[in-house]
């Protein structure tokens, strides 16, 4: 009976998707802030090849982010 | 005639309704930018009046579900939704003077629901939809929001563990204007929908839609400029407890709690579950902060509120049985309605008038 109520897989679905995108928007730019912050230093260390490294990490997990974004209205709100 | 001035009057409410939910929800959705000093508040709140119009427009799958799924469309009658209002609009009015974020949606559908009962008897109310739509779901929701804003957290602390904190919390600043953004369009796609799922609910029971029908598209226009202005206009008053009384936050906490919030309301909105963004936003800060402190949160705060939230159903639901109740002593005509909407109006008026005499603004970057 509750099982019939409850719209179990729905439910399931709502939770992954919550999960993923919450969990993976978070970690990613957090990715995005560790490469520009050790960008700076290493570059002010005299490390240009590394600190170019970690940039075009940092700039990788934003463009990421924004991609991860931008499919994920795209994803939830189509029917 | 009559009951076209009582589909007036409810259309008319149901915008009120709105006006007060994007009123009443505005420190949901702007409250953890402003605490952490992501942005200042008359900026945070222009941006998330903007976000709530646009996500108005971008889905209508919650307000097919309380169209159709909640209550009986066949034995509903304008005067039931128009009582449902007003025990939700009450409800929320009580909520807002006392500075407890409590849900409008839960207001809203508890309203309905009450008033459905009192007029039709507990068959009018669709138990399936009820429960399997909105009751599971907003158990469910506050949850996940609390275990994704804390498994987020988590993660990013690892990640940016060892770095300046100067640097990190200004990208995590500007992560929020992103992230306080996202919270507003999924703010905006769930909650406006609601008033358009129930101005939609009059419309068929009025006979002027048929049964099933889709939110026609000036009702989407207008549930989405009415929630905006609400949200322009809203609430200082719950900033102070969401932003700063449940957890003093930083700018990563602020993110991950928006990140998860967003995410549960777009996905629950995908799937047409009426959701309490206010629930929602709360469970994120709760698990930002449980994740960092269990300490950090102040459970005596968040236990009030977990109070507010189980108490609006049955509280909105009585109020709007009461109201029912109120308006059939003047007839099946138009009269109760008119009657009870004078009252509504002069109670909310006196209710601003003495609140604004001792509201002050919060300054930016405060708590």
């Amino acid at each position: 009976m509750i099982a019939t109520i409850i719209e179990t897989k729905e439910l399931l679905e709502t939770v992954l998707a919550s999960l993923l995108a919450g969990v993976g928007i978070t970690a990613v730019f957090s990715v995005a802030i560790w490469g520009g912050a050790r960008f700076a230093d290493l570059n002010r260390g005299g490390r240009p090849l590394a600190a170019g490294a970690a940039a075009a990490l940092g700039v990788l997990a934003l463009v990421a982010t924004v991609a991860a974004i931008v499919v994920g209205i795209l994803v939830m709100t189509s029917k | 005639m009559s009951s076209d001035v009582i589909l007036v009057i409810v259309v008319g409410t149901a915008l009120a309704f709105d006006f007060t939910n994007g009123f009443h929800d505005t420190a949901n959705v702007v409250a953890t930018s402003i605490s952490t000093g992501a942005a200042r508040p008359r900026v945070a709140i222009g941006i998330a009046s903007l976000l709530n119009f646009i996500g108005a427009f971008i889905s209508i799958s919650v307000a097919a579900t309380v169209a159709n799924d909640v209550v009986d469309a066949s034995v509903i009658t304008p005067t039931i939704v128009f009582a449902g209002l007003i025990g939700a609009i009450a409800w929320n009015l009580i909520t807002w003077w006392f500075g407890l974020p409590s849900s409008s949606s839960h207001a809203l559908i508890g309203g309905v629901v009450g008033s459905a009962v009192a007029a039709a008897g507990f068959d009018a109310v669709l138990t399936e939809g009820l429960v399997g739509k909105v009751l599971v779901p907003a158990v469910v929701a506050p949850i996940v929001a609390f275990t994704v804003a804390g498994i987020g957290i988590g993660l990013a602390y690892r990640i940016v563990g060892r770095q300046r904190p100067g640097p990190v919390t200004r990208g995590f600043r500007y992560g929020q204007i992103v992230s306080g953004g996202l919270l507003a369009l999924a703010h905006g796609t769930n909650d406006a929908q609601k008033t358009m799922g129930v101005i939609t609910l009059a419309l068929i029971a009025n006979g002027t839609l048929a049964a099933g029908a889709d939110p026609p598209t000036w009702v989407i226009v207008s549930a989405a400029t009415a929630i905006a202005l609400g949200t322009y206009f809203g609430g200082w008053r719950i900033i102070r407890t969401t932003g700063s009384r449940i957890i003093k936050m930083d700018a990563a906490q602020g993110f991950s709690a928006q990140a998860s919030g967003a995410a549960v309301i777009l996905a629950s909105t995908h799937f047409g579950f009426p959701l309490s963004t206010t629930h929602v936003i709360n469970g994120g800060v709760m698990g930002a902060g449980a994740a960092k402190r269990i300490s950090a949160v102040r459970w005596g705060v968040a236990g009030n509120i977990v109070f507010a939230w189980l108490l609006t159903l049955p509280a909105a639901a009585a109020i709007g049985g009461a109201v029912y109740g109120l308006t059939r002593i003047f007839g099946t005509g138009a009269l109760g309605p008119v009657l009870v909407t004078l009252i509504a109006l002069a109670l909310s008026a006196a209710a601003f008038a003495r609140r604004s005499q001792q509201a002050a603004p919060v300054p930016a970057g405060s708590g």
